[in-house]
């Protein structure tokens, strides 16, 4: 936010009389204007015999500044209508996952997939991704751990359609599919933070314009980007877990974009697991979902862990599509 | 005369916050992991706030503020609908098209007189609360109604980024912390608020510190226990929840304004629920003032309940 110098050139009423005012109370900008208590000030300026009223109009101004950049209040019924017309159910492919959250992913919500490695996490990335593509809707996708391959999506593609890839239509077809699919690779959580302030600079732009919406985001692995600055015993890879969860809440909410991100899970008390990130992360997602797999077989097993109206417990498996067979 | 009673006069909220009486000017905080319910029992207390008299309700607005960026209109609207469902299967009333069928109507009033504001750091919450005078003023006007109950959830949500926050750590004669200032701006704005606008506060708290015992079992409870996956994931190690601690991490200006407080959390002594029924179970425990036993709660579709 502003410091109140540079709100002087637009409100004359901030000018250099009233900023030394502020400033013998330790206000040099909105911020401090905001922490400070508001009663005190116009007392202050009540007791300013030779110019309380242009200081108090002041105030005024800088309230009336803060009253316009303020978020919206809604009620039920707008919120709804939103919710209605913008926030969709997106698909993912998978059978067991759709029905268990009654048709798929919701747009504007952030849900998480947690479960050990190779419990099937990519593969349900992956499947999303193809099956929002199918639908002609874009999907970005963050790639980690170079776990993202054209290849898989394609094998998927043509198990999910019966597609062989051996004519030419078939071959543009995939070619759309795989073009709707932007996939990054992000290695720290810097460069998250830079591809989503882009990617919201670009969808801020494309607003009104109707021709390929992206409507998937996918973070696959977020642990592995926050895990690393989660150590020592500042708040700082906190502050910035909870700011990158704030940033996807913000872009799902304000683009409607279902936000899909992975996590893994650690050894916790008396030989159980559990998820990693720990306790306050636990309050960022809107969904979580347990993924796990017996091994040597194909069955998968998903789980709610947390819902805004589904029951924790409840539970679905599908089988897995094999890669190494096939390929 | 009778209006000023009812100001006066403690009120008795929905289950399962029914057992203490609370009062307008009351600040009631949830205290609980996440997930808990808490957000479930602030719907239920929003929608007991929204409904007219002769439902039930209080004939008032309810204030929701979104720190979390997590609410979900549609489980409101699910749980509004059940509510004004059952009203209308009672014998009293007329059956609406043999009750499949809801009162649009009241369904649109009550939608109408819930307040939502979702801020997404302290600044912009502190900006909501400097100017949520007026603008309560003018729903006030539009409604006819004054605004009963204000809710946040969760009042915690920044505490990571706040207590990172550099600015105004640098100040010279200004050595509080950033999360210091914000509390006690939050406190002070809150306070001048409810001296215009009388109403109930009620704000959630998540736990950000995992308390060992707690964490690493109750995550997993009922989820790992398909069959495949026990092997992995032993989960018989009795636990003794009597001395759940969790740890307070709001600076003592706010804990200092908080007259009620609640806890709540997992329970696992239940069967593990079945996919038919779509319920979770939760203990509840008044911690201020001190209850001897927790309730048993139950989440299902049409709401918060609790377990007899």
């Amino acid at each position: 936010m502003a410091p109140l110098k540079s709100l002087e050139n637009e409100y004359p009423i901030i000018d250099s009389n009233f900023q030394s005012f502020c400033a013998s109370h330790t206000i040099f900008s909105v911020e401090d204007f905001l922490l400070y208590d508001l009663d005190a000030l116009i007392a202050f300026a009540d007791n300013d015999h030779t110019c309380s009223h242009t200081l108090k109009q002041g105030i005024d101004q800088l309230l009336s500044i803060i009253d316009s950049q303020q978020p919206p209040l809604l009620n039920g019924l707008q919120l709804f209508e939103d919710a209605k017309q913008n926030k969709h159910v997106l698909p993912t492919g998978f059978e067991g996952i759709d029905a268990l959250l009654g048709g798929g992913l919701s747009e504007g919500q952030l849900t998480e997939l947690v479960g050990p490695s190779s419990s099937g996490k990519t593969q349900a990335c992956l499947l999303s991704a193809s099956t929002v593509a199918k639908h002609k809707s874009s999907v970005i996708y963050l790639d980690t751990s170079n776990s993202f391959s054209p290849q898989r999506i394609a094998h998927l593609v043509g198990q999910t359609s019966g597609y062989v890839f051996n004519s030419q239509a078939d071959h543009r077809y995939l070619q759309e599919v795989l073009d709707r699919i932007i996939c990054y690779s992000v290695f720290d959580l810097y460069q998250m933070f830079d591809v989503l302030h882009q990617l919201k600079m670009k969808l801020k732009c494309q607003i009104g314009k109707s021709d390929c919406h992206v409507r998937l985001l996918i973070v696959d692995s977020i642990s592995s980007l926050i895990t690393p600055i989660l150590g020592g015993s500042g708040p700082q890879g906190h502050a910035m877990m909870i700011s990158a969860g704030n940033l996807l809440k913000r872009l799902a909410n304000e683009h409607n974009i279902a936000v899909l991100v992975t996590n893994h899970v650690v050894g916790g008390e008396g030989g159980t697991s559990k998820p990693a990130l720990g306790e306050s992360w636990k309050s960022v997602p809107h969904v979580r979902l347990l993924l796990c797999r017996d091994y040597g077989s194909n069955v998968a097993n998903i789980s709610i862990l947390k819902h805004p109206s589904m029951a924790s417990g409840k539970t679905a498996s599908w089988t897995m599509y094999s890669f190494d067979d096939k390929m | 005369m009778l209006s000023l009673l009812s100001t006066i006069r403690p009120f008795s909220l929905p289950p399962p916050l029914h057992t203490v009486p609370l009062r307008v000017g009351n600040v009631l905080e949830i205290v609980g992991p996440s997930p808990s319910a808490k957000t479930h029992i602030l719907i239920q207390v929003a929608i007991n706030c929204i409904l007219p008299k002769h439902y039930g309700g209080l004939d008032q607005l309810a204030l929701f503020i979104d720190l979390d960026s997590r609410f979900d209109i549609m489980r409101f609207s699910q749980i509004l609908i059940h509510r004004i469902r059952i009203m209308h299967s009672q014998p009293t009333l007329e059956p609406h098209n043999g009750g499949a069928d809801y009162d649009h109507t009241l369904y649109n009033l009550c939608m109408s007189r819930f307040l939502y504001i979702r801020c997404s750091n302290s600044l912009e919450f502190l900006q909501t609360l400097k100017t949520l005078n007026r603008r309560l003023e003018k729903e006030k006007e539009v409604h006819g109604l004054s605004v009963h109950l204000l809710m946040i959830d969760s009042i915690g949500a920044f505490h990571w980024v706040d207590r990172a926050s550099m600015f105004s750590s640098l100040r010279d004669n200004n050595r509080k912390l950033f999360l210091q200032s914000v509390s006690e701006a939050v406190v002070r704005d809150i306070k001048k608020l409810l001296q215009v606008h009388p109403m109930l506060v009620i704000a959630t708290k998540s736990v950000i510190y995992g308390d060992r015992y707690f964490t690493a079992s109750n995550e997993v409870k009922g989820n790992f226990s398909k069959d495949n996956c026990e092997e992995r994931c032993s989960r018989n190690v009795p636990r003794s929840h009597q001395h759940f601690q969790y740890r307070e991490y709001m600076p003592s200006v706010w804990q200092s304004f908080v007259t009620h407080r609640i806890l709540v959390r997992s329970s696992d002594n239940h069967i593990v629920t079945s996919n038919s029924q779509n319920s979770s179970f939760y203990l509840l425990e008044w911690l201020l003032p001190r209850s001897s036993f927790p309730e048993k709660i139950i989440v299902k579709d049409a709401g918060v309940f609790v377990d007899s």
